[in-house]
């Protein structure tokens, strides 16, 4: 009951800070000296010609009247329609979303799935040669630029060994797609020689991406353990001769892995601002090379499409991070 | 010898090696390579169209193909969408550009130089298999003035909505407000679209925008097979197409944006693309030339890098300062050393391969001698460091603009180097006041008439606009460009442009670079593409592979 209300009470508060987010993103786009209507009406566009294209795109009222105007498009469940593409928002981002999301889970599952036990094992053998090992992996995924690591795994796997694609996210132009999502899209078809290609195409993208929040998992859980290995009721599980493994796996890694699972959802936050580059360098036709393009061309419903989305996803990741509180630490969900 | 060292011959066995396990017998090179192959087997899939036996080229764009309407863009990026897909009356061709017919099979232009009439040919079909008329032609006009994007600026300078007019179904009119010599020149961009299929799709009165955004209408060489805005578009090939086919062609073009250099030379190394955009480092194409699998094409295009001086203010509104900062660029360091020649000198604001260049105009030299003679004569005071802004993200802009800084440096002029994304110089051009001092750019072919130069970069009528960023007015080269456009006599009208071009040039209005050499990286196997300065060698209808597959 107590997980309900903390749950309801979180949503609650996600509405306002959307709201909030999109007046302070709408301000920021439009101080910003560009102008987008000189950009669509072409280089060749007269001022006058610029002006009445201006007009036909409400963009020459007043800021608080477009912004109450974006806000009442929003309720009715509209974001918009691009300057550029002349597509409704929505639907260029819904086109968009599947790919983000499939190589940021893919990257996060990488991350976690790898980084927790690593972290133990680092803290298990605390200043010996794997932690070394480990620590230094993990310092360079804090330190390597993505777009450097992501070269050099191009010229190693698809280059030299040619073992993996190059770039996009399957073997030629995609075929009409299901849910969009194309790991989940060959399995519903049962189609493995699709599967195949798209893991592989997944793979070298997602470990670039994966390999600074990876660093992050290992570092947090090897500070939980070690911090953990400390406490009285490692020494008292020890005494009555509960086996080691159990105790380090069930016992101490859950009390270790709150500052963990918070950092989990603050890298969500890396992993969508890392999909920008790796989508250019990979070619990976997601939301973040649409984010760049539309903050380069100033396309303000494009920017404030992705604005929100990730504002939703920073929502609802801080929600799951909050309900991953709760069930590894009860006492939180009392507060 | 050393027993450790003796080489294993082949079918010889080795018994050290017969002692080890299997995977201890493959070499690591083999072993990568049976990896190699394995993982290649799942990562290539299946490709129907190679089973097929057709043929297939991929071209990484350098910008995404984001609209697949022919009338919502007028840029280089986007090109191969109007040139594949759509068919227009007349079109660019070859190098030097010639206009030629196309839907057109003829034209005539009234004495007064109002009314072009154009004849259709017969027989030209859309994708749909319905015939081109002459009413499509006047509803593709109608519609890129109302939609307004792309070429409508252009055009709205010399006609106005409702000016074409359907004589019969194979003859248009077109009557304009004022004589323009450029208007053949701009033709070309009206792009023929299916009438009666757009109307079927419009939404409240949209022109069919939102739909032929993502669809298309068109009777082009290759006809939408996919359009995908996050990743390019693919085209069949249109059997029906009127200009016929050779005995070789592709069956399916695909052009995607890609927008990281380096993986487009990658793709393009590795097999996954076989054209790529883009205008590469001198060492990207050096590593594609030895690689062996691919080609580079070479041209003298039409695309000038310059520098546009702010002339409303001072100090840049005295000559003998503008005619300083000319001195002060270092032309052949920057051609040569830094570009490493892969550019042609380019010494007016009129590219060196049109009509209307005055060969006799040999324009500026890298001379701080006569830099200072010039700052000597100025009457304008230079009491605060110029700004000298370039494009961000294009490097050798940059480049230029910290040359230009050190050149001018030594003539004894301070200055800054400031960078701004194209929005925001655009958005400062509009006002004298907030318009950089000295911008570096480049001016692109958008119709190849020297008026796409020196027209629109002096004429007062363009102040404030991207290609008239200096603010540039002059009564007489008013007068002269206004006699230019009347005309419809080229060699009266190349004189005109020759004289416009002594005058800006003494008057030093602005700093002219280069001359874009065209590289265009393609695979080795691929033959038959055409290179225009318009189309940027993207219209495929010619295009084959000598050894098919």
């Amino acid at each position: 009951m107590r997980l309900v209300a903390l749950v309801l009470k979180r949503l609650a508060w996600l509405a306002p800070t959307l709201a909030g987010l999109v007046a302070i993103v709408f301000f920021i786009s439009r101080v910003i000296p560009a102008d987008p209507v000189a950009l669509v009406a072409g280089e060749t566009a007269s001022r006058a010609q610029i002006e009445l294209l201006r007009q036909k795109l409400g963009l020459d009222q007043p800021l608080i009247v477009q912004l109450a105007q974006y806000y009442k498009q929003l309720l009715s469940g509209d974001l918009g329609t691009s300057l550029f593409t002349t597509r409704p928002v929505w639907e260029d981002l819904s086109a968009r979303l599947p790919a983000t999301i499939e190589l940021t889970v893919a990257a996060m599952l990488v991350s976690v799935v790898l980084g927790i036990p690593l972290g133990v094992v680092s803290a298990l053998y605390r200043n010996r040669f794997i932690d070394h090992l480990l620590r230094v992996v993990t310092v360079a995924g804090l330190a390597v630029a993505s777009f450097w690591l992501a070269l050099l795994l191009q010229l190693l796997f698809a280059m030299d060994l040619r073992w993996l694609p190059l770039q996009a996210r399957i073997t030629g132009f995609p075929p009409p797609a299901t849910t969009g999502f194309y790991v989940i899209d060959a399995l519903i078809e049962g189609n493995f020689t699709r599967l195949g290609n798209v893991l592989a195409h997944l793979t070298l993208p997602a470990l670039t991406l994966a390999f600074p929040a990876l660093a992050t998992v290992v570092r947090f859980t090897r500070a939980g353990v070690l911090e953990t290995l400390q406490r009285s009721f490692v020494t008292y599980q020890r005494a009555m001769g509960i086996p080691a493994g159990l105790i380090v796996w069930k016992y101490v890694l859950r009390n270790s892995l709150v500052s963990t699972v918070t950092q989990i959802g603050l890298l969500f936050g890396i992993l969508l601002a890392g999909a920008v580059v790796i989508e250019t360098v990979f070619q990976w036709p997601g939301i973040g090379s649409y984010a760049f393009e539309a903050i380069l061309q100033s396309d303000y419903p494009g920017v404030m499409g992705f604005t929100l989305y990730a504002g939703v996803v920073f929502g609802v990741v801080n929600l799951i991070v909050d309900v991953s509180h709760a069930v590894l630490d009860p006492r939180e969900a009392a507060a | 010898m050393d027993q450790r060292r003796k080489p294993i011959l082949p079918g010889e066995i080795n018994m050290d090696q017969s002692r080890r396990g299997l995977l201890s017998k493959i070499s690591r090179r083999e072993l990568m390579a049976y990896g190699g192959t394995a993982a290649l087997a799942v990562s290539a899939g299946f490709d129907p169209l190679r089973a097929a036996g057709k043929t297939r080229f991929v071209f990484a764009n350098e910008s995404d193909y984001d609209t697949v309407d022919p009338h919502a863009a007028f840029d280089v990026g986007r090109v191969a969408v109007r040139l594949n897909i759509y068919d227009g009356l007349l079109r660019w061709e070859d190098n030097p550009a010639k206009l030629e017919p196309w839907v057109a099979e003829s034209h005539t232009i009234s004495p007064d130089g109002l009314t072009y009439t154009f004849k259709l040919r017969r027989g030209v079909k859309f994708h749909d298999g319905s015939e081109v008329k002459a009413q499509d032609v006047v509803y593709s006009l109608d519609r890129i003035l109302a939609v307004g994007k792309g070429a409508a600026s252009l055009f709205k300078t010399m006609i106005d909505p409702g000016a074409a007019k359907a004589v019969d179904d194979y003859t248009v009119t077109f009557t304009l407000t004022k004589p323009s010599a450029i208007f053949l020149a701009i033709v070309p961009e009206i792009h023929i679209v299916n009438t009666t299929l757009i109307k079927k799709n419009e939404s409240g009165g949209d022109w069919g925008q939102a739909w032929l955004s993502k669809n298309s209408a068109g009777s082009g060489a290759y006809k939408l097979a996919q359009f995908d805005p996050a990743i390019g578009f693919v085209g069949e090939r249109f059997p029906d197409h009127f200009k016929g086919w050779g005995p070789k062609f592709i069956d399916e073009i695909e052009f995607r944006g890609v927008k990281d250099t380096n993986t487009r030379v990658l793709g393009l190394l590795r097999g996954d693309f076989q054209g790529i955009g883009g205008y590469l480092q001198t060492d990207q194409l050096d590593r594609i030339k030895k690689s062996g699998n691919a080609q580079i094409l070479e041209a003298e295009s039409m695309r000038v890098m310059m520098a546009q001086f702010n002339v409303t203010r001072a100090p840049l509104n005295d000559v003998h300062v503008r005619r300083a900062i000319n001195y002060a660029f270092d032309y052949d360091g920057f051609d040569n050393d830094i570009l490493g020649g892969l550019v042609q000198r380019n010494p007016t604001p009129l590219p060196n391969t049109i009509w209307g260049v005055p060969k006799d105009v040999k324009g500026y030299s890298f001379d701080i001698a006569k830099a200072k003679a010039e700052l000597a004569q100025a009457s304008a005071k230079i009491d605060k460091p110029l700004e000298l802004a370039f494009l961000t993200g294009f490097q050798q802009s940059e480049q230029a603009a910290q040359l230009l800084q050190n050149g001018l440096k030594k003539a004894g002029i301070e200055s800054k180097v400031v960078g701004y994304p194209w929005p925001t110089i655009v958005e400062k051009f509009k006002d004298a006041n907030t318009t950089p001092d000295v911008s570096i750019y480049w001016i692109s072919t958008y119709y190849a008439d020297p008026h796409n130069w020196v027209g629109e970069m002096f004429s007062s009528a363009t102040a404030g606009t991207f290609k008239n960023a200096s603010h540039y007015k002059n009564s007489k080269v008013d007068e002269l460009l206004d006699k230019a456009l009347r005309s419809t006599n080229q060699a009266e009208r190349a004189k005109l442009y020759e004289e416009v071009t002594r005058i800006v040039v003494d008057d030093a209005a602005g700093l002219w670079i280069y001359n874009t050499k065209w590289y265009g990286p393609y695979a080795a196997k691929l033959k038959g593409i055409a290179f225009c300065p318009i189309g940027s060698a993207q219209e495929m209808r010619t295009a084959f592979y000598d050894n098919e597959g």
